[in-house]
């Protein structure tokens, strides 16, 4: 692919953007922070700039650079136009019937000789609700198991909440934060992640909120905290259960909740019963008197939300970090109360029902973990599999993930770029932006908001929510179950799911935010959940420990999966990649301005860097059991001593033209939560062709 | 000298970087020619201090680069903004060098390219695209009076917090982009340098 065009001529370099009085309403889908967006069209219905739309109580007309990137994407020149087969090696031109009829004759034929199992899908974001809906009914008629971003982003997050609350979503809107007295920021540098939404915490802070930040790195959010605290990586576990114990041994939690509305409570107690001040300060690096200090804050300080971050999901031991930091909100108290809580962009509101006669379900024959996806595809039980998305990219070991899906018989990517993983399809299909679809967007506030359709299609592009439903059509399945349009779709959802009964698209357009969920036909939208007392448990109270297991099991990241076996004298380091404001998913970084405003590099201590004998910009090479790469030092003293820090992603085929950041991560998951790690790897460095001593 | 200025608070930058995009966006920069760099500086004292310094045209009431540039491709407009002329600019790069606050940038023809204060945007009584975006409110636009009165109230509650900063472009340095600063970092690394190599955490100025 070729590269964006940079004019070299010596006349006037810039020309302002024309005054556009006919602005379209939109809601950034990039980070589920929901900002409000003003897009700003050509005469061909082109986005040629995007602004933050002031109107929209959430975000208040700021934005981060994300959504500004977008035209850049979107009309950039990867962006496939139109179907293409591959013949021999090149793709080829053809028609959406063509492509449609190809698809269906494959799929037919391997379910009928290979039973449902041998298709899979792979997909990240396939675009918005109508997409999503059309995916599930496609998936039921057929019987096709998916995986979706669970594993490579929150599944760790989502199956311990679930397993406390009884519920993964998060408990409480982010904008409840001006109301609490204390912030607990965990692994999260959400003034780059979420950049357009932190002025909430900003706000709180000057309001009295004490933000507390817990971190490897001193980051954005650790500047902008009242108290930074630096952890060793992965010990966060051994934090948190520090502070239960302190906090049950002083008798400082809410003795009438937990008595109340938990069980497990002296499970828990015992579990973290080893782990004293004097302990969890060896293992973390974290004095003992922040520790103490930070259990009586939190004991005083009343009432605290917390926000968890990649930094604890994405590892290999997030299971007890992530029930540590949750439990000990529970037994403090901070649950279903204005200004209490857990923040997280995670926003279950539940499946529609009933949307198909049972009799005419299809269940995968097979059941499969993240982890056996590989195996399963390297040993032919798998035959086909359907993208949306970028697995060579953005699932762990892409070596070995590009390997295995080049073996596979049939592969299909419906995508937005010819990306690392379209690349190696048989079929590839050009599918619509979410600017280009309606559709309904979740927030970190806990709210719905519909975005109607803002932006032309582009070229011959069509919404996954089109192409399940036709698919169908050609597959000779009954096709009268999809909705045909993002409006019916959530029409149809709405309906069969009581938990968004009462959100109508028109509710969702009168209410300024959108409506909070879950919101009953009729009835007041629930702002933050179990303001009521009952959880969705089965035995409706929190459940403080695991059931039939140790209640939290800190496990030491070396001896957790990815980690376990690797030489420390071979891999001495530890590799870790984090997010930054420019780019979030593979999907950002086709835009030059994220490549220019973040380019490639590895962060690193000037103690490390004079380790490896090398300056700021010198090449070093990375190299961990799954894979090696080679990025330019950025001496920075904002991380810690032998510990290297990356962003996501990259790609061969994309404007980084890089070796994937992922290669170098191995495939193995949190036992506890099942997220893959993608920080706290071991690896190995050194300085690249002859640098350095 | 009319009465609008912008404040750019340092204490609150969060490097997102919103700003320098909004204004490649508004003024149609291509890849490399932003004339708004946000570099990040840090210092190790008892502890880590780091913060983000944007970098862009400060609109100096008795600009330099007016002053060096040989063929006067730079000049003062009467509403106080310094108006760089890319038509006749002969891209020499010394207001570059000239500069004290890094507000001059090359750009990829080999010529000069500067903040225009969006003074296109000012024209239709909207505030400048960097102001607009930013998320934390580190940039903002309005009467100088104003700007002034409230840089002063986030320094007293800065300095309260222990956070000592001060205010430039007040006093004999009259710019229309006016900055709140971290006194601890006056004193390290030149604030308009393009980058920090690894030699000037050995060797702060």
């Amino acid at each position: 692919m070729g590269s964006y065009v940079r004019p070299k001529s010596l006349g006037i370099n810039s020309k302002p953007l024309e005054p556009d009085d006919n602005l379209r309403t939109s809601i950034c889908c990039l980070c589920n922070g929901g900002c409000g967006i003003k897009v700003s069209l050509d005469h061909e219905g082109k986005v040629q700039a995007v602004f933050g739309d002031s109107d929209n109580p959430y975000n208040k007309g700021k934005i981060c650079a994300k959504p500004m990137e977008i035209a850049q994407t979107l009309y950039g020149p990867y962006r496939l136009e139109y179907p293409m087969k591959k013949v021999n090696g090149k793709f080829e031109r053809i028609s959406w019937d063509e492509a449609l009829e190809l698809i269906a004759q494959k799929y037919n034929h391997y379910i009928k000789d290979n039973g449902t199992g041998s298709v899979v899908g792979i997909t990240s974001k396939i675009g918005g609700s109508y997409s999503k809906l059309a995916h599930s009914i496609f998936s039921k008629l057929t019987g096709m198991a998916n995986f979706g971003t669970g594993p490579i982003c929150m599944e760790s997050e989502f199956n311990v909440r679930k397993e406390i609350f009884g519920n993964g979503s998060a408990t409480a809107p982010l904008s409840d934060v001006v109301r609490s007295k204390i912030l607990l920021i965990v692994g999260n540098n959400c003034a780059q992640t979420k950049a357009g939404q932190f002025h909430w915490i900003l706000e709180a802070k000057r309001q009295g909120t004490k933000i507390v930040v817990i971190d490897t790195r001193f980051t954005e959010t650790a500047q902008a905290a009242d108290r930074f605290i630096q952890i060793r990586p992965g010990t966060d576990g051994a934090l948190g259960m520090a502070l239960l114990k302190f906090v049950i041994d002083n008798n400082l939690y809410d003795q009438t909740f937990v008595a109340e509305l938990t069980n497990g409570f002296e499970q828990l107690a015992q579990a973290v019963e080893s782990i004293t001040l004097e302990r969890a300060a060896g293992i973390t690096g974290v004095p003992e008197n922040v520790i103490k200090e930070l259990a009586e804050d939190l004991a005083v300080c009343k009432p605290g939300m917390l926000f968890e971050g990649r930094g604890i999901v994405c590892v290999n031991n997030a299971g007890a970090s992530l029930r540590a930091f949750e439990d000990l909100m529970v037994i403090l108290g901070n649950v279903g109360k204005p200004g209490s809580g857990i923040i997280s962009h995670i926003n279950n509101y539940g499946n529609a029902k009933g949307l198909i006669p049972k009799n005419h379900v299809v269940k995968p024959d097979r059941k499969r973990s993240a982890v056996d996806l590989y195996q399963a595809m390297e040993e032919g039980d798998i035959k086909m599999v359907f993208i949306a998305g970028n697995p060579c990219v953005n699932w762990p070991d892409s070596k070995r993930m590009t390997k295995a899906i080049q073996g596979l018989d049939f592969v299909i990517s419906h995508t937005l770029f010819l990306d690392d993983s379209a690349i190696l399809a048989d079929v590839v299909l050009p599918a619509t932006h979410w600017l280009e679809e309606a559709g309904v967007q979740a927030s970190v506030h806990r709210v719905l908001q519909w975005k109607d359709k803002a932006a032309a299609t582009y070229a011959e592009a069509r919404s996954g929510g089109d192409l399940f439903r036709q698919l169908a059509e050609h597959m000779g399945l009954e096709s009268s179950y999809f909705p045909d349009s993002p409006a019916a779709a959530w029409e149809l959802e709405r309906t069969h799911n009581k938990s968004i009964e009462g959100i109508t698209i028109e509710r969702m357009q009168r209410t300024p935010g959108g409506v909070h969920f879950p919101c009953p036909e009729n009835g007041p939208e629930l702002v933050r959940l179990y303001e009521s007392g009952v959880f969705p448990t089965h035995s409706g109270k929190v459940e403080l420990a695991r059931e039939n297991a140790l209640a939290i099991d800190f496990i030491d990241m070396y001896d957790s999966p990815g980690n376990q076996g690797i030489s420390r004298e071979e891999f001495p380091y530890i590799l870790s990649t984090n997010k930054v404001a420019s780019h979030y998913h593979t999907v950002c970084q086709y835009s030059n301005w994220a490549v220019e405003m973040e380019k490639p590099y590895v962060e690193m201590h000037p103690q490390t860097a004079s380790e490896l004998g090398v300056i700021d910009g010198d090449q070093v090479r990375l190299k961990t059991s799954t894979g090696a790469m080679v990025l330019p030092a950025k001496i920075t003293l904002s991380v810690p001593r032998g510990y290297f820090s990356t962003q996501p992603y990259f790609g061969v085929h994309s404007p980084y033209g890089k070796t994937p950041a992922n290669s170098l991560f191995p495939v193995a998951v949190d036992p506890v939560g099942g997220n893959f790690p993608n920080k706290n790897i071991m690896c190995a460095a050194k300085a690249e062709g002859g640098q350095g001593q | 000298m009319s009465q609008y200025a912008m404040l750019v608070d340092v204490s609150r930058c969060i490097g997102c970087k919103s700003c320098t995009v909004a204004c490649m966006q508004e003024n149609g920069l291509q890849s490399g020619d932003s004339w708004l760099r946000v570099r990040p500086r840090e210092l190790l004292t008892d502890h880590l201090v780091r913060y983000y310094i944007p970098q862009s045209c400060r609109h100096c009431s008795d600009p330099i680069c007016v002053a060096v540039c040989p063929i006067g491709a730079i000049k003062c407009g009467e509403d106080g903004l310094v108006i760089h002329d890319i038509e006749k600019c002969i891209g020499c790069q010394v207001c570059v060098t000239a500069c004290l606050h890094g507000g001059m940038k090359i750009m990829n023809n080999g010529k000069v390219g500067k903040c225009s204060f969006c003074s296109h945007l000012l024209q239709r009584g909207k505030e400048p695209a960097c102001v607009t975006v930013c998320p934390v409110d580190a940039r903002v636009f309005g009467e100088r009076e104003v700007l002034i009165r409230e840089a002063g109230l986030r320094m007293t509650d800065l300095i309260s917090k222990g956070t000592d900063v001060y205010i430039k472009g007040t006093e004999n340095d009259l710019t229309k982009v006016l900055y709140l600063l971290l006194t601890l970092m006056a004193h390290t690394v030149a604030d308009s340098k393009e980058s920090v190599t690894s030699s000037d955490f050995h060797n702060p100025i």
